[in-house]
């Protein structure tokens, strides 16, 4: 029994709508394995457990010599798309209820006089004012009024209300009114949870505050309750560590953290992705790439160049207009600017009123599923009609852990689909697999677009149960001219979160004027944020600290971060941060001749551990694979289901090519290439697609007008 | 190179992308609320015969007819010729620019491959040009603050100190404002950047064959939709709200004659200039008048010159439409904003599906404070509140929500930190919105008071807040459409006491100000609008259970918060 001395394990594990994955590294030899089970919609805790014992069964003991797990989950996000939150109130300064509902008071269209608005997350009659008032220096004009602070608890008691965000004006400078608020709800509301807005976003701009504080508080419980499960869980399994979740912007957060501002980890999942599609750009050198990661109820796309992915401090949940930035809810927390389409593998498809194939934005998720999964899914899907296309193996769906009904399948797109519009059950399929491909082309072109980029320059990195599936179709539409499709692809997210280094960032505002700068002072921040960070840090680990400060014209709201060498305790410190501060200036914006002086916003400092290095097994075959099978499936060249040869994916050989039209299996996705477009493996393992031609599609002649949609920001 | 449709597609899309990230590096390098958080500003890339191919995203609908004559009107003053690498072109100019002289437009030349390829225009609505600034009151321009000819803020890469001298002794806030000047710079240097960026990577020389696509594409789209239109003239004359401090009635008198694929709107009979600072310039009539159309008729195809052309705009000279120097401009929104309803009114009978109901908060709602703070500097602050939108054939008017300009509100906090006042309340007014089968959206409740600063010339605050002027028992209510009820709630107190909106007033340490923006049009009648939908109404505040009976004929059981079916059917019968 191979029990070994030191902790040695680290865990992945990453709870999707539909599937949760899991990958587990052995420190010692890197080795990595991983596992795919459905999620269970109503305790996905329990898919967690259910998998980690699956794991462990392995190993004996493998959970006591865990040093981390690192977990992320689409939960969050989930509850707020379905609109399954706790019922919320919002207690806010007397005379400013309507904040939430009157939001900028602009449309997000300028030439749309129809433009639909999200609703506001609480209703008016949940909203609620109490007397007090900070104004803009901190100062009370005001005191709290306590009793109205108690009257509203009742009312909301009587209304049912389950949680309440608190978000009085200026509470960013002063909290006292908050905090005392937050304090008498608690004890008149047992059991409802409370989130303040000075705790969670505590910026000015009123509006963006208590969106985000609304939202933190929505999500809380649900986040609450399966996180203390899930903590207690892995400890009875025998796991001594502290559990860590993947914040929205891939650092890392430990679970008391994640706990007390869900808000954080609402993107996650989707940040998991983006982690893992980055570490396999870094290895191949890629520099310019378009993550596409497609799941069983959302695709999500990113940008990542030369390995950095796109970044906001901002974003939007719930967007009316998918196209659109304004038209959804703002949540103020630091994100990877991703684009997330409501299409995957359990997208439903179904025929509209006009008598029209349409297929999402709404999933069968994991239960009841697809129809053919056998879960007493009937509603055809996606996953359904690319089974029936021959682009899934029934009897190898999971490595043939769970079989697919094919019966069930062409019995739910006939009925559902094929009799209403006289298709063939086959055109139907069809149909529904362009369509998906289509919707999420026309999205994640516009997104492209204004990220400033030409997907001719990028490469399609394909993952997610789905992703392989449908990336050559997707990227043909687009005009990406190569796909990459990584090992372990269906499980990929899981794999981000051991790829990412466990990361802590902290921050301390300073707002002086660089020249007048007390530099003790900004030392001693930076040390104390330094202790900060690495107290969060996993017990033993290397430590990587890099600082930053935060620098902008006196008057500017953005700053650029400028990195810097510590210790600062002499005085060229100050011209060299003003120096550099204006060469990155004059870099980003050109030669203005600002006369105003240099400010200091805020120190930063990242604590990291060493990037970890995944022994991601290769491909061992010496001599090409053949074909271990053929079978039909729909070529859409030819408008035909065709015969095409089917490898084994573990089987092939590093440098082996394959001329489409052809299938790869592996246990957890399929890779389908269509007719000219070249396949061959890389040596890290890459499936690398090549595409024919990669022609887009939009016919349009002289007279018919292109449609453009941008969004602004 | 001949371009191919999905090329011209992604191009397009290019355009607009680079125009956007101007304005991004506009935002981001910004200094004052005016650009942060109002967006009260334009950015806009032009091909070499100053046509206008794209303008940005975020922007206000004020700018979109002014844009493309400015950077005409810049190369006549300077020619392509005389331009080098690294000019930068100033002006604030009314009529030559955007109507008033808080308006500041800079552009400059791109260059590429050693000749000019295009220009890049950015206009901003500053915070100070000087002057006695927000206030209908004025007689004149020069009342009215700075007047920056057609200068040189940069030659050849040198910047001209002499400008950025003048303008900064006569702003009240000079860091801030020459700031703001400098992110203007910034805009068009982004924008410089990304055509450069755009040209080498397609290979191209020039923006002329992609530039002739987009207008034709915009231009014959747009005519395709006026051609489905009836041809026809129909007239619509309105007498505008009285302006505080001027004595003239101000009559518009709009002709719309639709023939063919074109349209002309004209103005001929409308009231001559006034002394009051409500003139507008042709620019920014052109700019109102033309929004509605493409509003109305083809939104979703991306704007640019093309977008103006099928629309013919006559407004004579000297009217108070097409004012001549030196007439007042301030407040020219107080008549601009409100074309887009009068042409709407005018065309209501051949496109009802297309139009809106009133805007309870047209004219823009514009606030201004300013005074000293206790180290004896300046400050200045501006603020915007919006009314109800106007509901239409297809829903509800939402909420305070902006038109026709779209500007954003600024925070109530933002505001705060700027100004030593604060914000009493901004809430919601039930009731306010119009009554019909779609409700106008609600307009809201604002009320702010002055913080003594603690010394003596910390003590008074000046401010202005201009209102739409609008009154239910006016000559111009906050209209309803195809039988609903006109908005409601508008008006301003000072301490208790009705005053005159739109002049400037000296405030006290606790003094309090009070204004009400009126709820939005209705859209149908109010009698057939579903019971249900006024309960929901009632449920959340939007509308009082005793106005569902007088309004919609809605008796709900306030107990149960039930709609007493028998009830409403017999109040609905005896009320139609």
């Amino acid at each position: 029994m191979g029990t070994k001395m030191t902790t040695a394990y680290r865990l992945g594990v990453d709870i999707g709508g539909t599937f949760t994955d899991f990958a587990v590294v052995d420190e010692d030899s890197g080795a990595v394995r991983v596992e795919k089970m459905l999620t269970s919609a109503k305790a996905p805790e329990e898919t967690v457990l259910r998998g980690v014992e699956s794991l462990a069964a392995a190993v004996p003991d493998m959970l006591a010599q865990t040093s981390e797990v690192i977990h992320a989950t689409t939960l969050v996000t989930n509850v707020i798309l379905e609109r399954k939150g706790a019922k919320t109130g919002l207690l806010t300064t007397a005379g400013f209820r309507d904040i939430l509902e009157l939001a900028r008071e602009v449309r997000y269209d300028i030439f749309d006089m129809f433009i639909r608005l999200p609703e506001p997350m609480v209703p008016r009659n949940l909203r609620l004012g109490v007397s007090e008032r900070v104004l803009a220096d901190g100062s009370v004009l005001v005191p709290l009024n306590e009793a109205e602070v108690r009257d509203a608890a009742a009312a909301f008691r009587d209304a049912g209300v389950e949680a309440v965000a608190v978000a009085f004006l200026h509470s960013y400078r002063a909290g006292d009114h908050e905090k005392r608020a937050g304090a008498i709800l608690r004890e008149e509301l047992p059991g409802v949870t409370v989130s303040l807005s000075h705790e969670v976003h505590p910026e000015p701009k009123e509006y963006e505050r208590t969106s985000t504080t609304v939202i933190d508080a929505y999500v809380k419980g649900v986040a609450e309750g399966y996180l203390d499960r899930l903590s207690t869980g892995l400890q009875e399994r025998g796991y001594r560590n502290r559990l860590f979740v993947m914040l929205s912007n891939g650092g890392t957060a430990t679970v008391e953290t994640a706990k007390s501002v869900p808000v954080q980890i609402v993107e996650s999942g989707p940040a998991a992705g983006v982690e893992a599609a980055s570490y396999f750009g870094r290895l191949m050198g890629l520099d310019h790439m378009l993550s596409f990661d497609m799941g069983g109820t959302t695709a999500k796309l990113c940008i990542i160049e030369h390995g950095r992915a796109a970044r906001t401090r901002t974003f939007e949940v719930d967007r009316v207009h998918r196209f659109k930035a304004g038209s959804g809810l703002p949540a103020a927390v630091p994100v990877y600017d991703l684009l997330e389409i409501g299409a995957g593998g359990g997208s439903i498809a179904r025929v509209n009123d006009l008598g029209l194939l349409q297929v999402g934005p709404d999933s069968a998720g994991s239960d009841p599923g697809p129809a053919s999964y056998g879960l007493n899914g009937a509603a055809p899907t996606v996953t359904d009609a690319d089974l029936l296309l021959g682009y899934l193996n029934p009897d190898y769906f999971l490595g043939g852990q769970m079989r697919l009904d094919i019966a069930a399948a062409q019995d739910a797109i006939q009925t559902g689909l094929a009799a209403a519009t006289g298709l063939t059950a086959i055109e139907a399929a069809a149909g529904v697999h362009e369509l998906v491909n289509e919707n999420m082309t026309s999205a994640a072109r516009v997104y492209v677009a204004e990220k400033g980029q030409a997907p001719s320059h990028l490469s399609l990195v394909a993952f997610g149960g789905a992703g392989p599936v449908h990336a050559v179709g997707l990227a043909r539409k687009l005009g990406c001219p190569q796909v990459i499709v990584p090992p372990f692809s269906g499980v990929m997210s899981s794999l981000g979160l051991l790829a990412a280094p466990v990361a802590f960032e902290g921050s301390r505002a300073v707002r002086q004027i660089v020249n007048a700068l007390d530099l003790d002072a900004v030392e001693a921040a930076f040390q104390e944020l330094e202790d900060e960070a690495s107290a969060l840090m996993p017990e033993g680990s290397a430590l990587l600290v890099r600082r930053s400060v935060d620098l902008r014209y006196s008057g500017q709201d953005y700053p650029l971060e400028i990195e810097t060498e510590g210790p600062c305790n002499d005085a060229a410190v100050k011209s060299d941060w003003e120096a550099r501060f204006e060469a990155a200036y004059n870099e980003l914006y050109g030669k203005v001749d600002d006369d105003n002086p240099v400010e200091l916003a805020s120190v930063r400092v990242h604590v990291s551990q060493p990037a970890p290095q995944l022994d991601i097994a290769r491909p061992a075959a010496t001599t090409d694979a053949a074909p271990k099978a053929s079978r039909k499936i729909y070529v859409s060249a030819q408008a035909s289901m065709e015969s095409v040869s089917v490898y084994e994916r573990t089987d092939l050989r590093i440098g082996q090519e394959i001329a489409g039209p052809a299938i790869v299996e592996e246990r957890e996705s399929t890779t389908v290439i269509g007719p000219g477009d070249r396949l061959s493996v890389n040596a890290f393992g890459c499936l690398v697609v090549d595409l024919a031609i990669p022609t887009m599609s939009g016919e349009d002649s002289d007279d018919v007008p292109v449609t453009v949609a941008v969004g602004g920001g | 190179m001949q371009l191919d449709p999905v090329t011209i597609q992604i191009l397009w899309n290019r355009l607009i992308t680079i125009v956007d990230e101007a304005a991004t590096g506009l935002m981001r390098t910004a200094y004052t609320p005016s650009v942060k958080e109002y967006h009260d500003f334009c950015c806009a890339l032009f091909d070499t015969n100053a046509q206008m191919l794209s303008h940005s995203t975020v922007t206000t609908a004020g700018f979109l007819g002014i844009v493309p004559e400015v950077m005409r009107n810049f190369l006549k003053k300077h020619p392509p010729e005389t331009l080098q690498p690294g000019d930068a072109i100033i002006t604030n100019d009314p009529w030559i620019a955007s109507g008033h002289l808080i308006d500041v437009s800079i552009a400059s030349p791109i260059f590429h491959r050693d000749r000019i390829v295009g220009y890049t225009l950015c206009i901003v609505h500053h915070l100070d040009m000087g002057g006695r600034m927000s206030t209908l009151e004025s007689k004149d321009m020069y009342e009215e603050g700075l007047k920056i000819p057609i200068l040189k803020l940069y030659e050849a890469g040198k910047v001209n100190e002499t400008v950025f001298e003048f303008m900064r002794a006569n702003i009240r806030v000079p860091d801030k404002v020459l700031g703001d000047v400098r992110a203007q710079l910034v805009a068009n240097n982004v924008c410089t950047r990304g055509l450069k960026a755009l040209l080498d990577e397609y290979d191209l020389d020039g923006l002329e064959e992609l530039g002739a696509e987009v207008i034709h594409r915009t231009e014959s789209s747009l005519r395709r939709k006026i051609a489905a239109l009836p041809d026809g003239a129909y007239r619509n004359d309105v007498v505008l709200p009285k302006i505080p401090g001027c004595d003239d009635e101000i009559e518009v008198k709009t002709l719309v004659t639709v023939e063919g694929d074109e349209v002309t709107i004209d103005y001929t009979g409308s009231s001559g200039e006034v002394g009051a600072a409500i003139n507008c310039s042709y620019n920014m009539t052109r700019s109102y008048t033309a929004y509605p159309i493409k509003l109305a008729l083809d939104p979703y195809v991306p704007n640019n010159d093309g977008g103006l052309r099928p629309i013919k705009v006559i407004a004579p000279e000297g009217t108070v439409i097409n004012s001549r120097p030196p007439a007042a401009t301030w407040g020219r929104t107080m008549i601009s904003h409100l074309f887009p309803e009068i042409v709407f009114a005018a065309m209501e009978n051949i496109m009802p599906e297309n139009i809106l109901a009133s805007n309870g908060g047209s004219p823009a709602n514009e606030i201004y404070l300013h005074g000293r703070n206790p180290d004896g500097r300046s400050f200045l602050a501006i603020a915007q509140h919006s009314g109800g939108f106007g509901a239409s054939a297809r829903c509800d008017g939402y909420s305070c929500l902006c038109f026709p300009n779209n500007t954003r509100n600024i925070p109530v906090e933002v505001t705060e930190n700027e100004a030593r006042m604060y914000y009493v309340r901004k809430e919601l007014r039930t009731d306010s919105g119009g009554p019909g089968q779609n409700r106008g959206g609600l307009g809201q409740e604002v009320e702010f008071c002055i913080l003594d600063g603690g010394t003596e010339l910390a003590r008074d605050v000046e401010s202005s807040v201009r209102l739409s002027g609008r009154t239910e028992d006016g000559s111009f209510p906050v209209f309803g459409r195809r039988g609903g009820k006109n908005g409601r709630g508008s008006g301003m107190w000072a301490n208790d006491q009705p005053v005159d909106h739109g002049i400037y007033r000296r405030l006290a340490p606790g003094d309090r100000v009070k204004f009400v923006l009126s709820g939005g049009g209705g859209y149908g009648n109010p009698l057939e609008r579903a019971p249900e939908r006024v309960l929901a109404d009632v449920e959340q505040g939007y509308v009082s259970i005793e106005q569902a009976e007088i309004d919609f004929g809605v008796v709900i059981d306030a107990g149960r918060m039930e709609v007493d079916m028998d009830a409403t059917a017999a109040l609905r019968g005896r009320m139609s």
